[in-house]
């Protein structure tokens, strides 16, 4: 009797352990957060700081030394708010955020995509900021375009951090060596067929040695559909897939690797398999078009970039617009964070002109405060200039709320199209309807 | 704690049986003891996750905002208005059905082959074994350099045999054939188990069988073949329900241009799955998603054993 009573003791206690440990687990904070509680210990004389802990995916040896002399110069600039930063992985760190949002334990402020904050706002993710923001003016920093990402019901849900502008990238050199003018980059979707087919230099079999242009190497389709009628491909008005425009878009980008051959072109590509290897530093590819910040690799890998000059992009037909796509990151308050008004000044502190211009010099980033922005000391520099310049060309286009994962729906089509089992009209057509499909599914 | 022993019992015989029952009881105990935290752990971290995503499957959660009781309007939208739910499903189909035939007939292929007694036996079970070592994104990246239709080893070597070989990751027909062929390449696995099992044929039933006149083939069929059955069921049972949690390789393999792609090819089940759970947070879609794979899969592995008894061969009677 005895025996048993004592083995059973024994499993009552290791059962209450057990739920005590898997208890433990769910109420712990995986050891991320800072608890401004649990610094109560000692009657300091000092006086306790808040303790905020911001999330970002800077981690790398360029960027997480520039966010974190922001930090410290934030922690410096004031004594009620300690910032500690923690870095997570780009892959993981939204997934992370939202369980803990779920779990009632959030980071207090995170860096998150600048295109889906309404869809976050939807879903109860992110704080309203109207009430932090009361009557501060803080509108007027941002870039009008960039302040209306932020908006859910017309009610701010973030502030806008960064974005991020595609241009035209033209190697002089080679310009001039194909009897073109350097000084005179294509301006049209026309001119630029015709100087790519003079930088080409293609062996009799076939073979590309090097490449003027193709869209879907240096540029991505998406950018052409958006830039022959300035649409963006799906808006809360409904998709702008099949427009006549993005149908004579989609037929053009598809002409290039026809003209080319499609075996020659993968053979071009699997020369340069990597990023470190890129065909345009590597004076094989003419013309290329990206985001203004890979500028930083023509610094640090191409051996005179004085060679390489910037423009905006070439219009569809003259008049139509030299229209460029965005993106970016803004900065929000997970839903349930525990600290808002002090994340909402550490907030201010980062989109405030200091901060940001401190951010685009290191980084030749764009950022959404116009003082910093405009900075003459910034502006010195001709290709920062081209980029900031180009912002009043560029939209960054929101997801519907209503159309989250569209994107799955138009990518087959137009996989089809470049592959040549579709027509272009056939397959916008039914990109189309899918994605009509997908937001009458979504309305609720 | 009371039992009532019968009346004819002395007392001696009563003090034995009390010990041996408190002992008894005492075993027993420490055998839910010992049994306990993997009892709490299940409950914990599977039965009650597993009995949620069951609820949540009629609702339209999403984590954080809403939680409300929908009916069975996700599988509605499943079943009638999400066209991509069916290109997932036969994705996933096919995949199944070609991967698991052909890694089974593979694996016991090699697997004959390595019982085989030639010196420098072992260096080659090593190498057949040994790319099932490696797995997961590394593999995936290694292989989509084979595959590259310009550069790649596998379409050199068809070059030298005068075959011009196929796009394999871009061309929407290829793409699963591709992944199936990568997935040839570890069969390692299997071919250990059915290597273990073809050690435990007893040499006597060859021998007799060789006596009697039977020829190679014959003594495959008629012995070796039942004697490793088990082994077969175990490896098809797994490779079936393995084969539908296909997944990384959609993931990965998709050419940058989108998971899935090109044109929805490796757009497997649960890739779809996954892209509708972590990316829209459409979690209730999701979890139904799930159980509808759960179901088939049930019913297959159902179908399964009750087939099995009438091929599969367990030595010593009849525990079937």
């Amino acid at each position: 009797m005895k025996a048993l009573h004592k083995s059973t003791l024994v499993l009552l206690s290791l059962g209450l352990t057990m739920g005590g440990v898997l208890a433990g687990c769910s109420s712990k904070d995986g050891g991320t957060s800072g608890n401004a509680e649990s610094a109560a210990g000692g009657s300091n004389a000092k006086q306790e700081k808040v303790q905020l802990d911001f999330w970002t995916f800077w981690g790398s040896t360029t960027r997480r030394p520039i966010i974190e002399k922001i930090i410290n110069d934030f922690n410096a600039s004031q004594d009620k708010i300690f910032v500690k930063h923690t870095y997570l992985p780009f892959g993981d760190i939204w997934t992370k955020e939202l369980a803990q949002v779920a779990a009632g334990n959030p980071p207090d402020v995170i860096v998150n995509d600048i295109t889906t904050v309404a869809q976050r706002a939807v879903k109860n993710q992110n704080t309203n900021l109207k009430d932090l923001i009361g009557s501060d003016d803080i509108q007027s920093r941002f870039f009008p375009e960039l302040w209306k990402t932020t908006l859910y019901n017309n009610e701010p849900y973030a502030l806008p951090f960064v974005t991020d502008t595609r241009v035209m990238f033209y190697n002089k050199k080679l310009f001039k060596e194909a009897g073109l003018d350097p000084n005179k980059p294509p301006a049209t979707w026309d001119e630029l067929e015709a100087d790519a087919k003079k930088l080409d230099k293609i062996g009799s079999d076939g073979k590309i040695e090097r490449l003027g242009y193709e869209p879907t190497i240096a540029g991505g389709w998406d950018l052409f559909l958006a830039d022959s009628d300035g649409l963006p491909l799906v808006d809360d008005q409904g998709p702008h897939i099949n427009t006549p425009s993005k149908i004579e878009a989609l037929g053009w980008v598809k002409s290039w690797s026809d003209r080319l051959g499609k075996k020659n072109l993968d053979a071009f590509k699997a020369g340069f398999g990597s990023q470190q290897n890129d065909p345009f530093i590597a004076g094989k590819l003419g013309i290329k078009i990206d985001v203004a910040t890979f500028w930083t690799q023509i610094r640090d890998f191409y051996p005179n970039k004085e060679d390489i000059g910037i423009a905006p992009l070439p219009e569809f037909k003259p008049g139509t617009g030299h229209n460029s796509i965005g993106g970016g990151f803004v900065l929000e308050i997970p839903k349930g964070a525990k600290h808002p008004k002090e994340s909402y000044e550490f907030m201010k502190y980062l989109t405030d002109a200091a901060a940001q211009k401190y951010w685009a010099q290191k980084n030749f980033d764009n950022v959404a405060n116009i003082q910093a922005s405009n900075d003459p000391e910034l502006q010195a520099d001709p290709v920062y200039k081209a980029a900031v310049d180009n912002l009043k060309n560029t939209k960054v286009s929101v997801v519907p709320i209503n159309a989250p994962d569209f994107r799955n729906l138009i990518n087959p089509e137009v996989d089809a199209v470049l592959l040549g089992k579709e027509t272009p009209k056939e397959g916008l057509d039914k990109a189309q309807a899918a994605v009509q499909n997908l937001m009458d599914q979504n309305k609720t | 704690m009371s039992r009532s022993l019968p009346a004819s019992a002395g007392a001696g015989a009563m003090k034995r049986r009390s010990r041996k029952l408190s002992l008894e009881r005492r075993e027993k105990a420490w055998g839910y003891l010992f049994v306990s935290p993997w009892v709490l752990g299940f409950l914990a971290f599977t039965a009650g996750p597993l009995l949620f995503s069951l609820y949540a499957s009629f609702t339209n959660y999403d984590i954080t905002s809403q939680m409300d009781w929908v009916g069975v309007k996700n599988f509605h939208r499943m079943f009638k208005e999400d066209p991509l739910f069916w290109i997932s499903l036969k994705n996933t189909l096919f995949y199944v059905v070609l991967m698991v035939p052909l890694t089974t007939l593979s694996s016991i292929l090699i697997a004959m082959l390595l019982n085989v007694r030639i010196p420098g036996m072992r260096l080659f079970r090593t190498m057949f074994y040994l790319p099932s070592v490696l797995s997961g994104v590394g593999v995936y990246l290694l292989w989509m350099q084979l595959l590259n239709p310009e550069s790649g080893l596998v379409n050199q070597i068809l070059s030298l045999v005068g075959i011009d070989g196929p796009s394999w990751l871009t061309d929407p027909n290829w793409t699963k054939p591709a992944v199936i062929f990568m997935k040839m390449w570890s069969v390692g696995g299997g071919m250990l188990m059915y290597l273990a099992s073809l050690q435990g044929v007893p040499e006597q039933l060859y021998e007799a069988a060789e006596i009697d006149g039977a020829g190679a083939f014959r003594r495959f069929i008629t012995i070796t073949l039942p004697m490793i059955s088990p082994v077969i069921f175990f490896e098809i049972v797994t490779g079936l329900i393995g084969g539908f949690q296909i997944f990384q390789e959609g993931y990965v393999m998709s050419d940058n241009t989108g998971p899935g792609a090109p044109m929805n090819s490796l757009m497997f089940y649960n890739l779809y799955m996954y892209l509708k759970a972590f990316k829209v947070f459409d979690m209730g879609y999701a979890m139904a998603m799930a159980w509808f794979l759960f179901l088939i899969v049930i019913v297959i592995t159902i179908v399964n054993m009750l087939v099995s008894k009438y091929w599969v061969h367990y030595e010593g009677g009849d525990q079937r």
